[in-house]
């Protein structure tokens, strides 16, 4: 079958899973223009984690994924019936829009993200040893073999909801390829930019810098690249920014929706990697500090569905220690070999972009939604700066292979908590 | 207000930085790559792409390998060259949902049971097994009748 064939068939199911999802996500977000944008964003997200979370069910009782997908559909459109979201009781204003001009640059940087992700079929040496290999193993055995659970170089202790994302989108298309399913990322980025900059807006931030804050993302090439597609690092900036933006949500109360949302993106990013464990305990630990009367609600709606879905991959868990790891490793001269050799990894251009985020973050108001989303990035920063001191082949191995990807993961959500330190500031074209 | 210029000024750095820093030169490139390979068939995408770069015969030979296979082989023994991590992974990946191991460890050339061999650019010696397809990269060879 041609690429372009392929393509479509691919884009034909992503496009109904995302209308599902923008059926299901009623149950997230109130109608109306407020919440538009973001509704597309989240709608998408919701769309690929239904497709996921139709094949374990699916090998299960040995039906075809698309039949549990429309149960799994029933069963939430009944629940939304029973459990609607109230409207608002104090409509805000409607959004103004992003000036065309900071559209279309944002419009390009997905074009040109379009032809990195789909020039070839996916070939990062992780896609082939982990992601991909995971999912096309569960697609052609229609089950998840035993082996897969003691592959070293597989990573088995590593979530799979990226795998089964593949495989479902695979049983829909009624083949593997992994060429037209790298359409996956560039919507993964579409949906990214659409909850940045609805969110956002939401917050009060104007038009001109939430369409500057997204032309940055949508050009970030360490993130948007075509080496990062069928990776975990697209998804998860675009979950890790749901997340962000949903605590934030929750801890301030901003409507009905806002707990639901957290649940759900915790859902999400504990599902793609390990990382979301992590940021659900330390998304747990800012409600907790910060939340006042709201912080073990919250707390609990951040933590404990990461922890229920370490339970659901249960069967899948892995049957061998970590090769990569060891505790006893670690000591402060091994946190500073990684942090040394991080600074050296950094070009000049890197550091100057550091340099020139931080001037932001300084010129910007103490807001405290993007102080909590700050907190967020710089715990995830620092995690990824001390892990590799337990790491068995040296901090500068690990640093050298993953800081630079798993750190741009982390794109949206600084752009987010840089932004919205500008909220409620009239630009001066304005 | 002179704090929003300074921001204004660093927001239009950074876009200058991050446009300056794309690899513009790749762009064209892909354009050609997509173009010339977009009607072809999946695996040959692939064995013109950068995941089979570092070994494209390789590729040619698990591609040639999976197509002569029988089609309920569970398991691959994969003689490869020594040392190399992506030569298995691509194997793996390739041949999936087959199980690959590497086939230095096992303890025999010619596995037991349900397992074929794929031997990459070496012979099997006589009598380690039944060859099912003598590829012309390799060989691919079943245990002993």
């Amino acid at each position: 079958m041609t690429f372009l064939l392929s393509v479509l068939g691919v884009g034909a199911v992503l496009l109904v899973a995302w209308l599902l999802g923008f059926v299901v996500s009623a149950a997230l977000l109130q109608g109306g223009e407020r919440f538009r944008l973001e509704r597309l964003g989240w709608s998408y997200g919701l769309g690929c984690a239904l497709l996921a979370a139709s094949v374990p069910p699916a090998l299960a009782l040995h039906v075809a994924p698309m039949l549990v997908l429309i149960a799994i559909a029933a069963v939430l459109l009944a629940l939304l019936r029973r459990f609607p979201l109230l409207p608002e009781a104090v409509r805000g204003p409607s959004p103004a829009r992003v000036p065309a001009i900071l559209t279309a640059a944002a419009g390009l940087g997905v074009a040109v993200y379009v032809l990195r992700a789909l020039t070839e079929p996916m070939w990062a040496n992780d896609y082939i040893a982990i992601w991909g290999l995971k999912g096309k193993t569960i697609y052609g055995a229609r089950s998840y073999p035993d082996w897969l659970t003691s592959l070293e170089y597989a990573h088995p202790e590593y979530p799979v909801g990226l795998p089964l994302l593949y495989a479902a989108v695979s049983f829909a298309i009624g083949h593997w390829d992994d060429h037209a399913m790298a359409l996956l990322f560039p919507l993964f980025q579409i949906a990214t930019l659409c909850v940045l900059v609805g969110w956002l807006l939401r917050r009060g931030v104007s038009p001109q810098i939430a369409g500057l804050a997204a032309a940055l993302v949508a050009w970030f090439e360490p993130l948007y690249s075509g080496f990062l597609a069928g990776m975990a690092e697209v998804p998860l900036a675009f979950g890790v920014l749901l997340f962000g933006s949903a605590l934030a949500d929750a801890l301030d109360e901003t409507d009905e929706g806002s707990l639901r949302r957290l649940v759900v993106a915790v859902l999400m990013i504990a599902a793609l990697k390990n990382e979301g464990l992590f940021f659900a305990i330390v998304g747990a630990l800012i409600a907790l500090v910060f939340g006042k009367g709201r912080r073990w609600k919250v707390a609990f709606a951040a933590l404990a569905p990461a922890l229920l879905m370490r339970v659901l991959h249960w069967p899948w868990r892995s049957r061998i220690p970590l090769a990569d790891f060891e505790s006893g490793l670690f000591s402060t001269e091994r946190v500073w070999d990684s942090i040394v050799a991080a600074g050296r990894l950094l070009g000049w251009s890197a550091w100057i972009g550091l340099a020139l985020v931080a001037v932001l973050i300084v010129a910007g108001r103490s807001v405290v939604a993007g102080n909590r989303l700050l907190l967020l990035a710089f715990a995830a920063l620092a995690a990824y700066l001390v892990i590799p001191a337990f790491a068995v082949r040296g901090p500068a191995w690990l640093i050298d292979t993953t800081l630079l990807r798993t750190t741009a993961a982390l794109a949206p959500l600084l752009a987010a908590a840089v932004a919205v330190r500008y909220a409620g500031e009239e630009p001066r074209a304005a | 207000m002179r704090r929003r210029r300074i921001a204004g000024a660093a927001a239009g750095l950074l876009l200058a930085l991050i446009l300056l820093g794309q690899s513009w030169a790749e762009l064209p490139r892909r354009v050609r790559f997509l173009a010339a390979f977009a009607p072809k068939e999946l695996a040959v995408r692939r064995l013109g792409g950068s995941g089979t770069a570092f070994d494209r015969r390789y590729f040619s030979f698990l591609e040639n390998a999976r197509r002569r296979m029988p089609v309920d082989t569970p398991r691959v023994a994969l003689k490869r060259p020594p040392g190399e991590g992506p030569y298995l992974y691509l194997a793996a990946y390739w041949l999936a949902p087959r199980e690959v191991v590497d086939a230095k460890l096992l303890s025999q050339w010619g596995p037991a049971r349900g397992w074929v061999t794929a031997a990459y650019g070496v012979s099997p010696p006589v009598g380690a097994g039944a060859v099912i397809a003598q590829l012309p990269e390799g060989t691919l060879f079943g245990p002993a009748k």
